[in-house]
């Protein structure tokens, strides 16, 4: 009973840590432009792709070489991206049609180029790290490196956005867009930024738990659908309730698959969505922010 | 056409014939028009022509125009992204398969099963919406559009699962008249339905109100609306007629199965509004013309590209040509025969001329009780206190000026009166009733209107509109007199573009919007800003006129120190959030504590 209460526990945190990241790539590009990119989450299997055929069972230094040549590839892509869906909004990203639309279509690109050159199937990728044992169980490396990967870009993220002047700044977009134009800032610049952060972070973690995901066309939408819901549970800007917020919501899912089975996991989703949706929409550590009328 | 509206001015009498302008400032009667014809065209064309292929084809791809006809409703006149419309389709489809294809219960029962179904899941929609709106609702919507297909698979002794149900309802697909089946009729009635739906609710009160509430939940409140309410509404009406819809399409294909409901099917028609035009009535039809007939009929060998294409083809139509193909080419037409705007765009004039013959009204009696009283306000945003125990009296009728610097805490007691933000101590009371705990719909449906500095103003409908919404919030009936001056209006600035009146003029134009509304306090927040000197003088009178010929109170938060000094009855001083002094302006003048704001002035 208590071993499978741990492995509940370690793979629940662990998947769960994926929301989360996804989360926190959300929460910065949104903090600094008020737009939430659907497409996260196919940036995110473009990083397993990228694990699959890139690394696939490779040693460590390849493994190093190939995440960080992923990472900024991600990195520039997102910018890219973040440019596009910046074009049509001029003043102000608080026009809410727009972006919607083009992350969207963007997230659609993705997920049909994905099936046409590889497939409806799922692709299983060979990790660095190795298996350990909890209980008893055999539990995949990846696992570790995943609440890992979480931990290391909270604790990056919070010291970039505190002390770094660029962080700063972004923190400032977050604030006051007027404000921060008026003092100088190259908001455009930073923003393009913020997008380049998101997709840094999204393309390398999805690089380095590939093994433990399924690599293929349609998960993206699971996952950006869980990252949200965790950066909605944990307030949306909130790193520090994402941190909380993703392995919430992936135990919870865990907790499903094994009382009622996995086919259940996408509607214990919806349910958990909506449940938060129309009690705490603010999330449960959401901060309060002063209203402009 | 300045000599139209000068002819407004001018004469109040119903005699005056106006000149009429030419165009329209919106097509949607044109669209509305030309759509019904496309769709009776390529309803029951092929069928008299007797081509059962482009028969069947149409008839699919008329369902789906009404479905992406409610879909562009919900998108543009609610606001809301739903990325679910397929599982909603899909529920109404199983609904009837289930009722009549399983169970063999009668087709009525059939649809009201599907009706009923898609409800059902429109209230997974619905209820969230009542709290949040856009991207959140996006998120949802997207969640039921992925969980659908699989439960229809999970739940497969309900649904029978990949094997799919069939139904064909020989009554429907037998000819009628002239080789037209009832089928044929009905799935040509139901997009033609949606039409009229779509544009009956835009031409209605609710429609409007529903609109408000997307564009700005608080001028929404501040008339009265609640914007949840109306997203809610908007689901739920859109969920039963995309269930009607889903109950049509089973006879239409005669065979339904999960495939035919996956995610796919939402994002299209989703796009399918997004490149037709947002919001234009031709939209969806022009939409699922390009984006379905094109790659699935005429170029067969690129179904495996379907949907790469529509992805590429709505981020270009974004990006390029955001109002889509219809909507590119009405915002063109709205541009050549745009009217309004100038000098004349919005005046005052005939407002103020047509209140001087309403009688006045009596003098409120001096002890009659405060309409409006607040008592040791204290408001705090993080470390900052912005009102600072303040208390503050509006007697009916009164014109109450309420002055002060920047940052001394004006706007945030005006929203705290007016419900948007909370009291974190204190409490006040209007009309008699304590209010401290009311929202800001419920304060303005008792009876309190207000404006905002930056004046909301909507600029995809026309001037008159803009008005129009003060009517639909007011709870009784207009005089005559008024009545008729806002049958002028009607006329004047039906078909005015809002986007084309200067700053001041928004101001007046949203001014007269709140006094249409009948409301019994008004507040109003830097209403002169930007106005030219006659304006000024304009508004003036007319602030005087809406208390002592139409009773109101008026709270008037002003920099224009000496418009405060003219017309106002008392007025109060805040100093970083405090109350240095408060009475009728000549007492005012000898109070050392505040003489310093009127140095200098005319009055010091």
């Amino acid at each position: 009973m208590l071993s499978e209460i741990a492995i509940i526990v370690v793979r629940g945190v662990a998947i769960g840590s994926l929301f989360a990241i996804i989360a926190m790539s959300f929460n910065i590009v949104h903090n600094a432009t008020r737009i939430l990119n659907f497409a996260q989450g196919n940036i995110f299997i473009l990083g397993g792709f990228a694990a699959y055929f890139l690394a696939d069972n490779a040693g460590f230094p390849t493994w190093l070489l190939m995440l960080v040549v992923t990472g900024l590839v991600m990195a520039v892509l997102v910018a890219m991206q973040g440019w596009l869906t910046l074009l049509p909004l001029r003043g102000n990203s608080a026009e809410q049609d727009s972006w919607m639309i083009s992350t969207v279509s963007v997230s659609v690109i993705i997920a049909a180029i994905l099936m046409l050159v590889y497939g409806p199937f799922a692709y299983s990728v060979g990790g660095v790290v190795p298996a350990f044992r909890i209980f008893g169980v055999k539990t995949p490396g990846a696992f570790l490196l995943a609440i890992a990967a979480m931990l290391g870009c909270y604790f990056l993220l919070s010291w970039f956005l505190r002390h770094s002047f660029t962080g700063l700044a972004i923190s400032a977009l977050s604030q006051d867009f007027d404000a921060a134009r008026a003092a100088g800032l190259n908001v455009r610049g930073l923003q393009l930024l913020a997008f380049g952060i998101s997709g840094l972070i999204a393309g390398s973690a999805g690089f380095m738990v590939a093994p433990m995901i399924s690599v293929s066309p349609d998960a993206g939408l699971r996952y950006v659908l869980n990252g949200f819901i965790a950066a909605v549970i944990g307030g949306i800007g909130n790193n520090t309730g994402a941190l909380i917020g993703g392995p919430l919501v992936g135990v919870m899912a865990m907790l499903m698959a094994y009382k009622v089975g996995g086919a259940y996991q996408d509607l214990a989703s919806l349910i958990v969505l909506v449940v938060i949706l129309m009690f705490w929409p603010q999330g449960l550590f959401g901060r309060a922010t002063a209203r402009r009328v | 056409m300045a000599s139209q509206h000068d002819s407004l001015s001018e004469a109040t009498g119903p005699q005056v014939s106006l000149p009429l302008g030419r165009g329209r400032f919106r097509s949607d009667g044109l669209q509305l028009r030309i759509g019904i014809l496309l769709i009776l065209l390529t309803g029951i064309g092929p069928s008299l022509l007797g081509n059962s292929y482009w028969e069947h084809t149409f008839q699919l791809v008329n369902i789906l125009i009404a479905v992406a006809v409610l879909q562009n409703f919900l998108f543009v006149d609610a606001g809301q992204k739903s990325f679910g419309q397929g599982a909603i389709l899909g529920l109404g489809a199983y609904g009837l398969a289930i009722a009549s294809g399983i169970h063999g219960a009668p087709l009525t029962l059939g649809v009201l099963s599907a009706v009923g179904a898609a409800m059902l899941g429109g209230l997974l929609f619905a209820l969230p919406a009542l709290r949040v709106q856009g991207f959140h609702l996006g998120f949802a919507t997207l969640s039921a559009a992925i969980v659908f297909p699989q439960l229809l698979i999970q739940f497969d002794d309900v649904t029978r699962g990949i094997n799919g149900i069939s139904l064909s309802v020989p009554a429907l697909t037998k000819p009628l008249v002239w080789g037209l089946s009832g089928l044929t009729l009905l799935v040509t009635a139901v997009p033609i339905a949606a039409l009229l739906l779509h544009y009956g609710i835009r031409t209605a009160r609710l429609g409007r109100r529903m609109r408000v509430a997307a564009e700005s939940a608080e001028a929404a409140r501040a008339l009265g609306v609640r914007p949840g309410a109306m997203r809610a509404l908007a689901f739920m009406i859109v969920s039963a007629g995309t269930g009607l819809c889903g109950a049509l399409y089973v006879p239409a294909v005669g065979f339904i199965s999960p495939q035919a409901f996956i995610i796919e099917l939402s994002f299209t028609l989703f796009f399918v509004v997004v490149v037709g035009g947002r919001g234009q009535l031709l939209g969806p039809i022009v939409g699922i013309w390009v984006i379905y007939i094109v790659p699935n009929v005429l170029l067969v060998q690129l179904v495996e590209y379907r949907l790469l294409i529509y992805g590429f083809l709505t981020l270009a139509v974004v990006i390029a040509f955001p109002d889509g193909l219809v909507g590119t080419v009405e915002m063109w037409r709205r541009k050549r025969f745009q009217r309004g705007g100038g000098e004349q765009g919005f005046r005052l004039a005939p407002f103020s001329e047509t209140l001087e013959k309403v009688a006045p009204r009596p003098a409120p009696a001096a002890a009659a009780p405060p309409i409006l009283e607040v008592r040791g306000a204290v408001k705090r945003f993080g470390q900052v206190v912005a009102l600072d125990r303040v208390d503050l009296e509006v007697r009916p009728g009164e014109v109450h000026g309420l002055v002060g610097a920047n940052g001394s805490g004006k706007t945030s007691l005006l929203n705290v009166i007016s419900g948007f933000s909370r009291l974190d101590g204190g409490s006040y009371s209007f009309r008699g009733r304590d209010v401290t705990r009311l929202n800001a719909t419920g304060i303005a449906r008792m009876g309190l209107g207000r404006t905002f500095q930056t004046p909301r103003i909507f600029t995809d409908v026309s001037v008159w509109d803009n008005i129009q919404l003060g009517l639909d919030a007011r709870p009784t009936p207009l005089d005559p007199e008024m009545a008729r001056l806002a049958e002028r209006f009607r006329e004047v600035y039906g078909e005015d573009n809002p986007a084309l009146l200067a700053h001041g003029q928004r101001r007046l134009l949203e001014v007269i919007r709140v006094v249409f509304a009948d409301p019994a306090l008004v507040l109003f927040d830097e209403p002169a800003a930007g106005l030219a000197p006659a304006e000024r003088a304009e508004f003036s009178r007319l602030l005087r006129q809406i208390s002592t010929r139409l009773g109101m109170s008026v709270i008037l938060v002003e920099h224009d120190l000496d418009l405060v000094w003219d017309i106002a009855d008392r007025i109060t001083v805040l100093e970083t959030g405090r109350v240095v002094a408060s009475g009728p302006p000549q007492v005012l003048a000898q109070d050392p504590a505040v003489q310093h704001l009127f140095v200098g002035g005319a009055h010091a």
